[in-house]
């Protein structure tokens, strides 16, 4: 116990609240966020330091001590601590409010300048340039959203600037031909959904990139949009509506699933392999989307699905979310591993996931750690391959 | 002593695969019986009808019911005008030993002798009636005195509730608010004092005496003479049965200065409230509005200088008066620091609101409170969920402290009892008997708890406890009316009687009576009073003379049946032991060991005891007489957190066998052929072992050197 005592001011813990993290007082200490936080299953300094019951805890009292990257910027917004909390309370706002005032006090950690820099003036975290934000439909037939357009194709930044990523977003336009929907995209002229910087703590690029996308959506009138990404579906279903942006959002193993249901899409050929599918934390336990990435999987021709040891509400987080994907993660901490793992431990031949996140975070373990055998694939691409 | 004995045996349940039932009759025969008959199902009408149509033609005084345990078809075999005996052929036989052996016949046929033997000293116990005044004592008229009133008057009770401050309410006319308020917990009820005390005054059944005590409770229950006592003098009532209901008191706050008591802004939950009742929640220094408030729970609970126990409401008291802060201002910080947060039941969703006015909940220990500047307090504290000290500077701190009965510090019922005026205290000093078996019960008969002055408890858990209580006094005067025992013999009409011709005054019965039944005259004779005995032959267990019997339970009838059992000579195969099992728990223990399918040891004959407590030592010699090489007791356990149904029968009994242990040594015979194990009901799993342990024991020992 340190010498000198610390004192609360809870004028702090008040503040908190009043922006956002309006369960922190809620909290009954019972540590239950700690435990089931992934955080505890790999090693290192993070998963000693960062306690989210602390963090709690601290924030309430008003008190220092948490405000290092590697406690309070660790949470990677998996959500498995909001589903199993027995007092309802919402760590994850908690913490991004506590980011945002960190934030404001200008001690943003080194790692998130240059992407809220880029997102300011390029509109992505990646460092793109906004013209380039179509590059990855080179060669192919992809329609711009019109007015009769029925469906806007909204493909997640990392979809559009990283090279592996890209063919997600090539498939999911493939597919979309293929099955004769009425779709297009806007390109050039939208931004970053914003999900990710605002769990980092930057409230306003958030409501810059919001209020942008909300107003270019109106114009072009978009009523309906796919997502690649479970991020931009979380984003636009749950945050948008309160800033005035209200669309039918759906993710695009959401629509495959119906597609294929409906005879629209046929897979046609072979896919004779052990599929294992992780569910993206977005996808899963933020918006509640179980099946229809099971759906589409088990359509596929002769694949074989299981499933890894945690799964559905207790997936594991790939460790990508809350910005940590823009964070270095020491070897040994990242929970991407756990992922690889347990898919390996099961014999699959794919890992499957649904997220560009995901797949990046997942497929860098699978390289590290020599597993090349399994290939980590998005079900778009799996289903592009056989339709 | 019935003169003459009809023995059924029956052939279900597996009795008659058992044993050769010829044999076994004609064991009957032998025994004395005038009619000696089996039957494949007593408990079936065609069983009865036998029974009954034997006992009218042979005019048959007493019965053995050989079948199932006395505790299974209470009601079947009870029959009129005869001496039933319920000889336990099932558990202790037919399920618990292989079918056909030899051991097993010799021991159904010690069962049916042994059933002979009681039958030869005992009668059918001949209830006297009580003239009653169906009248019931509330000793205080706070809100739990006023609800078992009501209740007690709602059963057609008179009820006569003694108070003594000048208006009832008790406790409750403190209370600012009852509940905190806008939380929607519409099912809970909200215990409305002045709608009770209206309730109370406009009843024709219940008086109120205002500002009056007890002075003395004389004679015993139905014979009640209640001494009054007010600022006019004394009146003199007649009761029947007595509901204690006289609250609780703050923990002396004095004793907390270490967590600053004494200065003038530190002050307990109990004057808080009176702050809010006032509305004037301020600063005593300076009657400023404080800024911040420091709540300090568990003040002076849980802590062995002080009261070790929990008193259940101070979470709760905090959790309400952090709303009375908000509600007065919201800016006004409210920090607790607390131990655990006890909030069982309804009062999580107030720990849930609380919590949202943000209230600074920290788990620790106060470590100091000092004063600081501009009549603030410095309090220093561990912060055990950061594991660092943490220091708050506040304007006032409230202790919440815990609820100590009334009793532990007034005298409240000032009885005439041999054993002193008050009930006995027990764990903690509350005067509960039987904290979870037998709430309301005190070791007083007749004379019920309820309320905070039982154990700590909130409002509405008084207004269901008064129900309880109340419930309680009325059975009593309707049981007692008919001569009847009221706890835990419910309905048993035995009373206990003293030949007192032969009593040498050594005032054991008087002093060990757990109940208090027995005065002492000046030579120090007991005066016995029959409505105040709870009929556990405690004090036959106690008389050195033998001189305490009951009609159906006596000395005799026990060494009689020792007498009875049959004593090979050849200790090798077929040593013998005597277990004598109290029939509250173990005897339930031993019946459920069988009903799960267990194996006993066949060896042992089962007597069953109304209580370890009436164990008497002849019985010992009566057994190592007879050849019997052990003696084996199963009764509740003793000490503070007793299961015994007489409180101190166990424990009275384990010194008995201490002094019986000495003196077999002195007599050279190994004390360990006497052992007393303490069983549950639920230790019904251990009986086998506990009985095959002693009886390796034995061997060991070799026989009973007085085997013949
Ligand atoms: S699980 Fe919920 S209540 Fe428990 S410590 Fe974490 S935030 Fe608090
Ligand atoms: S959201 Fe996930 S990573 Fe963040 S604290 Fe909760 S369990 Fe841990
Ligand atoms: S039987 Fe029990 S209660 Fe009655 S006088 Fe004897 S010891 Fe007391």
């Amino acid at each position: 116990m340190s010498e000198e005592p610390k004192v609360p001011i809870p004028e702090l813990g008040g503040a908190v609240v009043e922006t956002g993290g309006e369960t922190l007082y809620q909290c009954m200490q019972c540590g239950l966020c700690t435990a089931s936080c992934p955080w505890r299953l790999v090693e290192g300094d993070i998963s000693r330091d960062f306690n989210t019951r602390k963090v709690q805890h601290m924030a309430m009292l008003g008190v220092e001590g948490y405000e290092t990257e590697d406690i309070l910027f660790a949470c990677t917004t998996c959500g498995v601590c909001v589903e199993r909390c027995p007092r309802e309370c919402n760590p994850i706002d908690n913490m991004r409010v506590l980011r945002a005032m960190i934030g404001e006090s200008g001690s943003v950690p080194q790692a998130y300048r240059p992407v809220i820099g880029s997102l300011n003036s390029n509109g992505n975290p990646w460092q793109g340039e906004a013209k380039d934000r179509t590059a990855w439909t080179k060669d192919m037939d992809v329609p711009s959203f019109g007015e009769d357009t029925e469906y806007l194709l909204f493909v997640c930044c990392t979809s559009c600037y990283d090279s592996r990523s890209k063919k997600i977003a090539r498939a999911v336009a493939s597919l979309l031909n293929k099955a004769g929907v009425s779709w297009g995209i806007i390109g050039e002229e939208e931004q970053c959904c914003g999900e990710a910087v605002r769990k980092v703590g930057s409230e306003e690029t958030f409501m810059t990139l919001a209020e942008h996308n909300i107003k270019i959506f109106g114009e072009k009138g978009v009523k309906k949009i796919i997502t690649t990404s479970p991020h931009c579906l979380y984003s636009f279903r749950n945050e948008y509506p309160e800033l005035g942006g209200e669309f039918e959002v759906l993710h695009y193993t959401q629509l495959m699933d119906k597609l294929i249901e409906e005879g629209k899409l046929k897979p046609t050929k072979d896919f004779a392999k052990k599929v294992i599918f992780h569910d993206p934390c977005y996808l899963g336990r933020h918006n509640e989307v179980y099946e229809a990435p099971r759906n589409v999987i088990d359509s596929l021709p002769k694949a074989e699905r299981v499933e890894m040891d945690r799964f559905g509400p207790d997936s594991i987080c790939c460790g990508g979310g809350g910005g940590r994907i823009w964070m270095e993660t020491p070897p040994g901490a990242r929970f991407g591993d756990l992922r690889v793992s347990d898919a390996v431990a099961k014999k699959a031949d794919v890992l499957a996931t649904a997220c560009p996140y995901c797949t990046i975070m997942i497929d860098a373990s699978n390289m590290a750690m020599g597993k090349e055998e399994m290939e980590v694939l998005d079900i778009a691409e799996m289903l592009d391959q056989v339709t | 002593m019935a003169e003459k004995v009809g023995c059924f045996v029956c052939t279900g349940c597996k009795i008659g695969d058992a044993v050769d039932i010829e044999q076994v009759l004609s064991v009957a025969n032998e025994s004395g019986a005038v009619v000696a008959k089996s039957h494949e199902a007593l408990c079936s009408k065609e069983g009865l009808d036998l029974i009954k149509s034997e006992i009218e033609s042979n005019e048959l005084g007493g019965v053995i019911i050989a079948a199932c345990s006395q505790r299974d078809h209470v009601d079947t075999f009870r029959l009129p005008n005869v001496f039933v005996h319920r000889a336990n052929m099932r558990e202790q036989m037919a399920w618990t030993q292989p079918p056909q052996e030899e051991d097993t016949q010799m021991l159904a046929e010690d069962i049916i002798r042994m059933g002979f033997g009681k039958l030869q000293f005992t009668d059918i116990p001949q209830p006297e009636d009580v003239e009653v005044h169906n009248r019931i004592l509330v000793v205080g008229g706070g809100v739990t005195g006023m609800s078992a009133a009501l209740n007690a008057a709602d059963a057609g009770k008179e009820v006569v509730i003694v108070e003594k401050e000048g208006e009832l309410g008790g406790f409750a006319n403190k209370l600012h608010k009852i509940f905190p308020k806008d939380l929607d917990l519409a099912a809970y009820p909200e215990p409305d004092v002045d709608a009770l005390k209206e309730k109370v005054s406009g009843n024709d059944k219940i008086t109120v005496e205002f500002n009056t005590t007890v002075a003395s409770i004389a004679g015993a229950p139905a014979k009640f003479q209640v001494e009054l006592k007010n600022g006019s003098g004394q009146k003199t009532i007649n009761a029947d049965s007595v509901v204690v209901a006289a609250g609780w008191k703050p923990y002396d706050a004095t004793k907390l200065s270490h967590l600053g008591y004494g200065k003038p802004n530190v002050v307990t939950n109990v004057e808080f409230e009176q702050m809010a009742k006032d509305g004037k929640i301020a600063r005593p220094s300076d009657g400023k509005e404080p800024e911040s408030v420091l709540f300090v729970q568990c003040a002076g609970s849980r802590d062995d200088d002080h009261l070790p126990y929990c008193s259940n409401i101070c979470c709760g008291a905090t959790l309400k008066q952090i709303t009375y802060l908000k509600d007065l201002n919201p800016e006004i910080a409210a920090y607790v620091v607390y131990k655990d947060i006890r909030a069982p039941g309804h009062y999580e969703e107030v720990y849930r609101q609380v919590q949202k006015q943000n209230a600074v909940m920290i788990k620790g220990e106060i470590e100091a409170v000092e004063e600081g500047d501009d009549g603030k307090l410095n309090v220093q504290a561990t912060d055990v969920l950061m594991n660092e000290p943490v220091f708050v500077e506040t304007d006032m701190v409230v202790l919440a402290t815990g609820m100590v009965p009334t009793t532990l510090e007034e005298d409240v019922l000032n009885l005439a009892y041999r054993q002193g005026p008050e009930l006995p205290e027990r764990e903690y000093g509350f005067p509960n008997s039987h904290f979870v078996c037998f709430p309301y019960e005190t070791q007083r008969t007749a004379i019920y708890a309820a309320g905070a002055v039982r154990m700590p408890m909130d409002l509405a858990t008084c207004i269901d406890d008064a129900a309880g209580a109340a419930a309680k006094a009325v059975q009593s005067i309707n049981l007692i009316e008919q001569g009847l025992a009221i706890h835990p013999r419910v309905g048993d009409a035995s009373l206990p009687d003293f030949n007192l011709s032969r009593c040498t005054q050594c005032k054991r019965c008087t002093e060990e009576c757990p109940f208090g039944a027995l005065n002492e005259d000046e030579k120090g004779t007991p005066q016995p009073n029959p409505t105040r005995c709870r009929r556990c032959g405690v004090c036959m267990g106690a008389c050195p003379e033998r001189i305490v019997e009951f009609p159906d339970y006596n000395i005799q009838m026990i060494s009689q049946q020792i007498k009875n059992m049959f004593v090979p000579d050849e200790f090798e195969e077929k040593p013998r032991v005597v277990c004598m099992v109290c029939e509250n728990d173990a005897m339930a223990a031993i019946d459920m060991a069988a009903k799960n399918g267990l194996k006993l040891n066949p060896f042992v004959r089962i007597i069953p005891l109304r209580c370890l407590g009436s164990f008497n030592i002849i019985w010992v010699a009566d057994a190592l007489s007879n050849g019997i090489d052990g003696v084996l007791l199963l009764g509740c356990k003793s000490g503070d957190d007793y299961q015994c149904h007489f409180i101190k029968g166990s424990e009275l009994c384990e010194t008995r066998m201490g002094n019986v242990q000495d003196t077999l040594d002195r007599l050279m015979l190994e004390s360990e052929r006497l052992r007393l194990e303490h069983v549950a009901i639920t230790d019904y799993k251990k009986i086998p072992e506990i009985f095959d342990s002693f009886l390796e024991r034995l061997e060991e020992l070799g026989p009973n050197p007085y085997k013949d």
